[in-house]
């Protein structure tokens, strides 16, 4: 092992490690803005110098590797002079508007400025050219000018996504991060998962905002505003207010929406019970009737619009079931809209999700099941059309609601969701967490399948952070094969397995982001290995604290199937619950189809 | 010549010729466009072409933008049928290589406002006979100022020169 000086202290550090890894184990803290453990070592910022004896200038922290002997000084005027020059060059081609910025309360490049004592922007910004904002997209909003070009999104795009919606494009100061043709994000392969927002060191990528579109529904009193609240937010809304990652704060969520206005703070979890309820009945029936297997989940909406690009031989395989987000809101504007005898035109939904996908998904054209269920029996135009889920927020944008309102989240005392659509199980919960839609869903099918009580709720072969977990289960006597997969870059093994015909696994579950929804690209920033795994084991703990654990056995869902559904997989639920996938080009080329192009 | 190019066609065939011959080569992706790029006659890779290339090759769009805007050899414009590239490097522009531009543009009929500074001059003319582009430098500074036209660098340029070089090209195809 080489032996180091760091800053005059001796150590013995693990061959081939980087300074900036180095210095990080033993607690030396070295400012950068591009560095991703493991995802982007682009060097590009060169805010991570320090002096190595006998080198001639200042080295990179992040990709200098330790050498025996390496006498190494992380805090000397020359460090300091060289970080701060660079430190100032970024900050001469970007905005001084922190005010109006959304990453204002954690933008890395300001702290840093402020952190290396930066008293006045030497190099003024009056040459750069300013460069029109992509709002393309209906999920998230990028801002190339407050863009450093530290290449994390372009990296994790392509790395944990494996997506490439975006690249650098053109040269030298000219350089910037764009889509093919400079189309925007709305129109490319993007998913809309949010994982580059999650990275960005600046405010150049942050998610379309619906705030005001929420504020507005809730000052009109003509509108009854519901709310929905996803599993993983309850995981991390506190972090928002400065609580550790994976307190427990349901009861304080719940209490700080009402404060908001929400005239009804309803569940998504009530949804998830739903959806399981549905998909479980819908596995038993593929495997019934041989096919199509393995069976796919279908909650998470960055992986569907994955699919729908680069898999399209996949689609037959994904759950017909909406994801839990959709269905409430095809349930709040039928059943519940019947149920307390309101008219569904004024029920608006909000949902707050942990999640940038899900504001695409909510735009989709097909999400107006309630509209299309009243048309006929209200005779309803064409024009008084509307959707299923009014606005998305994500956890952060809730968050900021709630400190808008002044509401003092941490000292306010638990509260009960309403009822009926408040009422969940664990098996809801975890949803939140990678392999709980499969955890979840196996709860249902197991007993449905067996006739038999399940002893042992918890499939802890199916948890953990893992980016790919496979299992092997019996369900009395009918052997399982199943898989569970994070991230996109991971679900694609599985993925072309099932394309090619050779996918051993009856089920399979495939979610986003990293971690899951925990870690989804709506949740407080940071959102990194440590804060998912907290997040996680909050989710558990949930679970185990909820005295309904199965799906099946909730007592709402049974109530909606009893008096207005029927049964899993009934007409209605096919018309209100269930969705259909298609086939997307990035770019709508009918070209291709011909022999020649024009010119 | 005074074709109109709304006729001319990008032969697919010749295109999954040349990817065919270079598809999973390293850097293979750059010599697709190259030879692309050369299949026209107005030397430019249509977004349509990228996308299909795209297609074909399974590198991502924005991959194949990326390296497009990359490098100032690959035009997403058509080009015009001659080429005349001013330098614009430092030795040529105390020769006065401004006002050879201005000259040519004049010449050649093009009243566009000036490009912005630091972006590429790439103008053609209505009939797609002539583009006009600058580079940083030709390397030939001893020359300055250099002009070079459809491949042939000329030397100690003058306005004289230029407009006798072009007139001829107008009139017969070629400048010799």
């Amino acid at each position: 092992m080489p032996k180091i000086t760091i800053d005059g202290q001796e150590y013995q550090i693990a061959k081939a490690t980087t300074i900036l890894k180095a210095c990080e184990e033993l607690g030396i803290i070295i400012p950068n803005l591009c560095y991703l453990d493991g995802v982007s070592e682009e060097a590009s910022c060169s805010i991570c110098l320090v002096e190595v004896e006998g080198a001639k200038t200042l080295m990179r922290a992040c990709v200098t590797e330790v050498t025996d002997g390496m006498v190494i000084r992380t805090n000397t005027e020359r460090v300091r002079k060289g970080r701060l020059l660079n430190l100032e060059l970024l900050l001469a081609s970007h905005p001084q508007d922190c005010f109006v910025c959304e990453r204002n309360q954690n933008c890395q490049l300001r702290r840093l400025a402020f952190e290396m004592g930066i008293q006045r922007v030497r190099f003024s910004k009056e040459t750069s050219i300013s460069l029109p904002i992509d709002q393309s997209s209906s999920a998230i909003v990028r801002d190339p000018n407050k863009c450093i070009l530290c290449r994390r999104c372009t990296a994790v795009c392509e790395k944990i996504q494996s997506v490439r919606a975006i690249e650098a494009i053109n040269r030298g100061k000219r350089t910037r991060i764009s889509t093919f043709m400079d189309r925007g994000l709305g129109n490319s392969s993007c998913v809309n998962c949010g994982q580059c927002l999650l990275v960005c060191p600046t405010g150049a990528l942050v998610e379309n905002y619906h705030i005001q579109g929420v504020w507005k529904a809730l000052s009109d009193n003509q509108k009854f505003v519901v709310v929905e609240t996803a599993p993983a937010v309850r995981a991390s809304i506190g972090e928002e207010f400065g609580l550790a990652a994976g307190s427990r704060i349901t009861g304080k969520m719940v209490a700080a929406l009402r404060r908001l206005g929400f005239k009804k703070v309803f569940d998504t979890q009530f949804s998830a019970d739903l959806t399981i309820m549905e998909e479980a009945h819908e596995l038993i029936h593929r495997i019934k009737n041989k096919g199509p297997l393995p069976l796919i989940t279908s909650c998470s909406p960055g992986w569907i619009k994955f699919a729908e690009h680069f898999y399209p031989k996949v689609l037959k395989h994904i759950s017909s079931c909406k994801s839990p987000q959709q269905m409430f809101g095809a349930v709040a504007k039928t059943y519940y809209a019947k149920k307390i005898g309101i008219d569904p035109r004024k029920i608006v939904v909000v949902s707050i999700m942990p999640c940038t996908a899900k504001k695409f998904e909510a735009h989709r054209p097909e999400m107006d099941a309630a509209f299309r269920y009243w048309k006929n029996v209200m005779n309803l135009d064409e024009k008084e059309h509307f959707v299923d889920v009014d606005f998305v927020l994500t956890t952060r944008e809730a968050a900021r609601m709630m400190k808008e309102a002044g509401i003092d989240f941490t000292r306010l005392a638990d509260e009960e969701f309403d009822e009926p659509l408040g009422i969940s199980t664990g098996a809801a919960v975890v949803f939140g967490a990678t392999g709980g839609v499969m955890e979840a869903a196996l709860r249902t099918a197991y007993e449905v399948l067996t006739n038999q009580p399940l002893s042992d709720v918890e499939f802890k072969q199916v948890r953990g952070l893992e980016g790919i977990k496979t299992a092997e289960l019996d369900l009395n006597g009918l052997l399982l094969k199943v898989a569970v997969a994070n991230s996109l870059s991971n679900a694609r093994v599985l993925l072309e397995e099932v394309q090619n015909g050779k996918s051993p696994y009856t089920f399979i579950e495939i979610m986003t982001c990293p971690g899951g929804c925990l870690g989804g690209g709506g949740q407080p920033i940071p959102t990194d290995t440590q804060t998912r795994q907290k997040r996680m084991e909050a989710i558990y703990e949930e679970d185990r604290s909820k005295s309904v654990r199965k799906s099946h056995e909730n007592p709402a869902i049974k109530q909606i199937y009893q008096e207005f559904l029927g049964k899993p997989l009934s007409e209605l639920s096919h018309q209100l619950l269930h969705t259909h996938y298609h086939e997307r080009n990035e770019l709508d080329t009918p070209f291709l189809l011909n022999k020649t192009v024009k010119i | 010549m005074g074709k109109t190019i709304t006729k001319e066609e990008f032969s697919l065939a010749k295109v999954d010729a040349v990817i065919n011959k270079y598809v999973g080569k390293p850097g293979g992706l750059l010599s697709i466009l190259e030879e692309v790029q050369n299949l026209n006659k107005h030397k430019y890779l249509p977004e349509e072409v990228l996308a299909y290339i795209s297609k074909k090759t399974a590198i991502p769009l924005s991959r194949i933008y990326s390296v497009v805007t990359f490098y100032a050899f690959f035009n997403l414009k058509p080009q015009g049928e001659h080429s005349i590239i001013i330098c614009r490097g430092t030795a040529c522009h105390t020769r006065r290589s401004k006002e050879l531009l201005e000259f040519i543009k004049k010449m050649l009929g093009i009243k566009e406002e000036e490009s912005q500074e630091g972006e590429k001059v790439f103008l053609t003319t209505a009939d797609k006979k002539f583009t006009i582009k600058t580079v940083a430098c030709f390397g030939q500074c001893a020359l300055a100022p250099v002009v070079e036209i459809d491949g042939v660098i000329y030397s100690h340029m003058t306005e004289n020169k230029l407009k006798e070089l072009v007139s001829r090209i107008a009139r017969r195809g070629k400048a010799k």
